[in-house]
C-alpha cells in the first residue's frame, strides 16, 4: 500500500462544545467549589493523619503531640493561665516588632525614594548598600548590643536593618521603574519636580512598594522570634518562649509558640495588603486569596 | 505642490520657527543623526501634519518643541501672547495616568500650573464634554477603552487651553473606526477655536482631512523634502475623502514617501 492511497482515506473532524464551554457558568461555580475543597481539604487530611499517627503510637506523642492535645494546650496557656502570661509575651512582641518596622519602613523609603530619583545618590551609595545586605542581621545583635545597651533598643535595630533593606531595594526599583511615558507626559505640562513626584511618580510606584512592605512584613516577624532566641530581655517574647519550651522540654509549649509567631504573620502581612488596596483602588493586579 | 520652504524668514505671524535643528542620539557608543538640518515656520492658527517614514525623527522634532528633550544644534523659537502653558501634547498612547480618575487625569495640566480645584473641574469638565466623557468623569482609566482614553488624553491636553497643540500619532493605536470618529471630532474642535496644530502620523489619509499644511520628511536624518498645502476648504468632513482631489494628493504624497521609505529598507540608514 502506498501512502498517497494512505491519504486518500476519507476523515471528518469535528469540533464540538465541551461541558465547560456549554455551561461556562456552571464549569465556574464547580471549579470554584473544587479548589475550595482541595484548599481546605489538604491540611484537613494532613492533620487528620497526625492525629490518628499520634494517637494510635506510630509516632511518640511526647515529642509529636496530636493536634487536639496542642488545642488543649492553647486552651490552658489563654483561659486558665498556669504557664504565665502569654497576652504579656505577645503585647511586648508585638510592640518590638513594630518600632522595628516603623524604623526600618521610614528609612527604606526614603533611601529607597531618593535613590530612585536622584542618579548621584544611586551612584554613591548603591554599592554599599548592596555590600551590607548581605551581612546577616543576626550577627549584629552582639555589636548592638554593645552600642545601644541592654534593652529593646538593640532587638528593634536588628528588626529594623533586617526590614529596611527590603523596603529600600523594593521602593528604588519601584520608583526607577515608573513608565517613561507617564513621566513624560507630565513633564509637558511644565510639571516641577515635586509634582512629578506627588502625581506620578510616587503613585505609580505605589504598588509596587507595598509589595515590599507585605513582603517585610513577614520578614519583621521572622526577625523577631529570631532575635528573641537569641536575646529577650526581661525573658518576656514569644521567641522567648519558644526557646525556653526546648530547655524545659515541653513541646506542647514550642507548638503553641509556633501557632502565634504563625498567626501574628498572617494578621500582619493581611493588615499591610488591606491597606495597600485601600491606599491603590486603582491597582487590581494584585488577586492573590489572602 | 509648493518648493520646499527653507529660506523663509520670520514674520508677524509666525507662530513656530525651526532654524537648522539637528538631534543626536547615542553617547560614547553608536551615534545616531535623527534629525536636521530641519527649517521650518509655522503661522499662528495653522494645522500643520508631519508624515514620514518610521524612525526619521518626527516624534524625535515634536518632543523637541514640548521642551522634553533638547536640540543638538540650531534653535526652535515660539511666540505667545499669553501668559500661562504655552504647548501640551497627545501621546500615542499610555499617557493616562491609572492612578487618577478620568476627570482628575483631565485636570492635571491646570492642577500643575496652580488653577483652583474649582475651576480646574469646570474646564475639565467642558472639555470631557465636547469629548463625550462626561459620564465617564468618575471612572477609573483602566475601566475605559482605547478610544475613550484617548479622548481623555485629548481633554487633557485642550483643557490647559495651549496656544500650540502637539499630537504625537494620537490616534495609531486605535482600530479604523474609532480612528475616524476621533478624527471627526478634532476637525470638530479644531474648527472651533483654530489653535496651531502640529501632528505627527503614519497616515497619508489622515493628514490631508486634518492639515492645512502637510510636510513630509526623508529617512534618517528626517529633513523636510516637501511642504505640501492642502487645497480642501474648511469646515472639512470625512466626506473629502472620496473626492478626486483627495484621491490624487495621496498618490502623489505616496510617490514622494515611497522613495524614502525604499531608501530605508534598502539600508542606508
Amino acid at each position: 500500500m502506498s501512502i498517497t492511497d494512505q491519504d486518500s482515506a476519507v476523515r471528518t473532524e469535528r469540533r464540538t462544545p465541551s461541558a465547560a464551554d456549554r455551561d461556562p457558568a456552571r464549569f465556574l461555580r464547580r471549579r470554584r467549589i473544587s479548589d475550595v475543597v482541595l484548599a481546605v481539604g489538604f491540611p484537613v487530611v494532613m492533620l487528620t493523619l497526625w492525629q490518628i499517627a499520634a494517637t494510635s503510637g506510630w509516632i511518640d506523642r511526647r515529642f509529636y503531640p496530636a493536634p487536639t492535645d496542642i488545642v488543649g494546650e492553647i486552651r490552658r496557656t489563654f483561659q486558665d493561665n498556669p504557664k504565665g502570661n502569654w497576652w504579656v509575651d505577645i503585647g511586648i512582641s508585638v510592640q518590638r516588632m513594630l518600632w522595628g518596622y516603623g524604623w526600618g519602613v521610614l528609612f527604606g523609603l526614603f533611601f529607597g525614594v531618593t535613590m530612585g530619583m536622584f542618579r548621584t545618590l544611586r551612584v554613591t551609595l548603591e554599592p554599599t548598600l548592596n555590600a551590607l545586605y548581605t551581612v546577616p542581621k543576626l550577627a549584629l545583635i552582639g555589636i548592638f548590643l554593645i552600642v545601644l545597651g541592654f534593652d529593646d533598643k538593640p532587638l528593634i535595630a536588628v528588626i529594623g536593618v533586617t526590614v529596611f533593606f527590603f523596603v529600600w531595594m523594593q521602593s528604588m526599583v519601584a520608583v526607577m521603574t515608573v513608565p517613561d511615558q507617564l513621566q513624560e507626559a507630565a513633564r509637558s505640562f511644565e510639571s516641577s519636580r515635586f509634582q512629578l513626584f506627588r502625581h506620578v511618580i510616587f503613585p505609580s510606584a505605589l504598588p509596587q512598594i507595598f509589595l515590599g512592605l507585605r513582603v517585610s512584613a513577614g520578614v519583621a516577624v521572622l526577625t523577631l522570634i529570631g532575635v528573641e532566641f537569641v536575646y529577650s530581655p526581661g525573658l518576656r517574647g514569644i521567641g522567648y518562649r519558644i526557646n525556653n519550651a526546648r530547655t524545659v522540654l515541653d513541646p506542647l509549649q514550642a507548638y503553641v509558640g509556633l501557632l502565634v509567631a504563625a498567626t501574628l504573620g498572617v494578621v500582619f502581612v493581611t493588615v499591610i495588603k488591606v491597606v495597600g488596596r485601600l491606599l491603590t483602588p486603582w491597582s487590581s493586579n494584585d488577586r492573590t486569596v489572602l | 505642490m509648493q518648493s520646499v520652504d527653507t529660506e523663509r524668514s520670520a514674520t508677524e505671524t509666525d507662530k513656530i520657527v525651526a532654524t537648522g535643528v539637528h538631534r543626536v542620539f547615542g553617547g560614547t557608543g553608536e551615534r545616531v543623526h535623527a534629525l536636521g538640518p530641519v527649517d521650518l515656520a509655522i503661522s499662528d492658527g495653522e494645522f500643520v501634519c508631519i508624515v514620514g517614514p518610521s524612525g526619521c525623527g518626527k516624534s524625535t522634532f515634536l518632543r523637541m518643541v514640548a521642551g522634553l528633550i533638547g536640540p543638538s544644534d540650531g534653535t526652535i523659537e515660539f511666540t505667545t501672547h499669553r501668559s500661562g502653558q504655552s504647548t501640551s501634547m497627545v501621546f500615542q498612547e499610555y499617557s493616562i495616568f491609572p492612578w487618577k480618575r478620568v476627570i482628575d487625569n483631565a485636570r492635571y495640566g491646570l492642577d500643575v500650573a496652580g488653577v483652583s480645584k474649582k475651576e480646574g473641574n469646570r474646564r475639565a469638565m467642558e472639555y470631557l464634554g465636547k469629548l463625550g466623557l462626561a459620564e465617564r468623569a468618575k471612572s477609573w482609566p483602566d475601566t475605559l477603552s482605547g478610544g475613550m482614553k484617548q479622548r481623555v488624553a485629548i481633554a487633557r491636553a485642550l483643557a490647559v487651553e495651549p496656544e500650540i497643540l502637539l499630537m504625537d500619532e494620537p490616534f495609531a493605536a486605535l482600530d479604523a473606526q474609532m480612528r475616524q470618529i476621533l478624527q471627526e471630532e478634532l476637525l470638530e474642535l479644531w474648527q472651533a477655536d483654530r489653535r496651531t496644530v502640529l501632528f505627527i502620523t503614519h497616515s497619508l489619509d489622515e493628514a490631508i482631512l486634518l492639515g492645512d499644511r502637510v510636510l513630509v520628511m526623508s529617512s534618517r536624518p528626517g529633513r523636510i523634502i516637501a511642504d505640501i498645502r492642502v487645497p480642501f476648504e474648511r469646515p472639512r468632513s470625512n466626506t473629502i475623502r472620496t473626492s478626486h482631489e483627495f484621491t490624487e494628493l495621496t498618490s502623489e504624497l505616496w510617490e514622494l514617501l515611497r522613495v524614502e521609505v525604499d531608501d530605508e529598507s534598502a539600508g542606508t540608514v
